[in-house]
């Protein structure tokens, strides 16, 4: 026997619309006062258990102008999570809320340090960054390649192999270079430095035309490069 | 091995964060919860070989983890001492200053606590994971029918421990 409980409990979590009856009997006293009660219920509910670390968390980004063009960075709690250019802000907004399941709102504030950080990088200023990054949305593969990359000096490049040797899996190269094409955080973690075997500059997924003028502005490829 | 391999700790790696949550609703304690989600994966990693190809794999992670923090309520419950370290009464921070709104909050966390587990978990996995009522009878065990009442059940309780509500 379904009761006028279940059929409120019903409406509110979203399992069945409202029915005649129920339509009725909400405009009770009675049903009014169960109808307060139960989304007090599930208020509360809310404020003490949805936030138990997991819930949906907000991404804050900020867009600079750089010598290669528009760069979008995107930091939440834990650290940075993307860097990205040649995207627009719609489709850079659209795939981190949906990657990262979370709310992006615009914050030049939350952003400051890595957008200043960046903005001394491309004036030559700076040749590397200290910022806390957030790769939890990495496979643990990803992350040791683009750890290890991350250890590659300005002004210096290393091959796919070289990644893929100090890793531990020598045999690797193509699996390191698939990684390095997903780094959520290009610039920050140098994947420009990793070139491929013979001094050939290999990919990017920026586009070598980015890759060079990266490698250009550390001093590792001579401007004919 | 390693394909295999690989893609569970894949799965584990995108699911981590929900299922710890998933765990400290249904355990009430950040760090027990932290605990049985390792537990949870150990025993995954020895069941995944029987998972199919084609099988639900955040489903049957819910699956574990249900059954994993469910041994955890149990034990604990034959650990009476355990129960005055958990503090019923501590609010989160954001509880805000009404005091209405925190007796509210005091009265409902009561509730939760004193839930049979199962419809702990039922209600917790309704209200916070996403889960459909096939996915939370496939994690509880029996169907969807019981899934529901069992969500139902929960609620019913928590309304009651509210008393007369000013409509």
């Amino acid at each position: 026997m379904i009761t006028h409980d279940d059929e409120l409990i019903a409406l509110l979590l979203g399992d069945r619309r409202r029915s005649r009856a129920l339509g009725r009997w909400l405009g009770t006293l009675e049903g009014r006062r169960e109808l307060a009660a139960y989304r007090r219920t599930l208020g509360a509910l809310e404020g003490l258990y949805g936030d138990a670390g997991d819930a949906r968390h907000t991404i804050y980004y900020c867009a600079l102008p750089t010598p290669i063009g528009r760069v979008f960075v995107a930091a939440g709690e834990a650290g940075l999570v993307r860097l990205s250019f040649r995207q627009s802000e719609a489709s850079f907004v659209a795939e981190l809320g949906r990657r990262l399941a979370a709310d992006v709102v615009r914050s030049p504030a939350r952003t400051a340090d890595i957008v200043h950080q960046l903005r001394a990088y491309f004036a030559g200023e700076r040749r590397s960054f200290d910022v806390r990054l957030d790769l939890r949305h990495t496979t643990p593969f990803q992350r040791r390649v683009l750890l290890a990359a991350a250890r590659v000096p300005a002004g210096q490049v290393v091959s796919y192999g070289e990644i893929a040797r100090r890793i531990g899996q020598p045999q690797g190269s193509r699996a390191v270079g698939q990684a390095l094409g997903q780094n959520p955080v290009p610039i920050v973690i140098p994947c420009h430095r990793v070139i491929a075997a013979g001094g050939r500059i290999g990919g990017y997924t920026g586009g070598l035309g980015i890759k060079r003028k990266l490698l250009r502005l550390e001093g590792a490829l001579a401007a004919a490069g | 091995m390693s394909v295999r391999s690989a893609s569970l700790a894949e799965l584990i790696e995108r699911h981590r964060g929900e299922l710890v949550g998933y765990l400290a609703r249904m355990l009430g304690d950040r760090q027990e919860a932290e605990d049985a989600c390792q537990e949870a994966f150990v025993r995954a990693h020895r069941a995944f070989g029987r998972l199919g190809p084609d099988a639900n794999s955040r489903a049957w992670l819910y699956r574990i983890a249900t059954n994993t923090g469910l041994n955890a309520a149990r034990r604990r419950s034959h650990r009476a001492a355990r129960a005055a370290e958990v503090d019923p009464d501590a609010l989160p921070a954001a509880a805000g200053p009404s005091l209405e709104r925190r007796e509210e909050l005091r009265a409902v966390r009561r509730a939760v606590e004193a839930l049979p587990p199962r419809q702990r978990a039922a209600l917790m996995l309704r209200q916070f994971q996403d889960l459909g009522y096939a996915e939370i009878a496939a994690a509880l065990g029996g169907n969807e029918d019981a899934a529901r009442a069992n969500v139902y059940q929960a609620l019913k309780k928590l309304r009651a421990a509210l008393g007369g509500v000013r409509p």
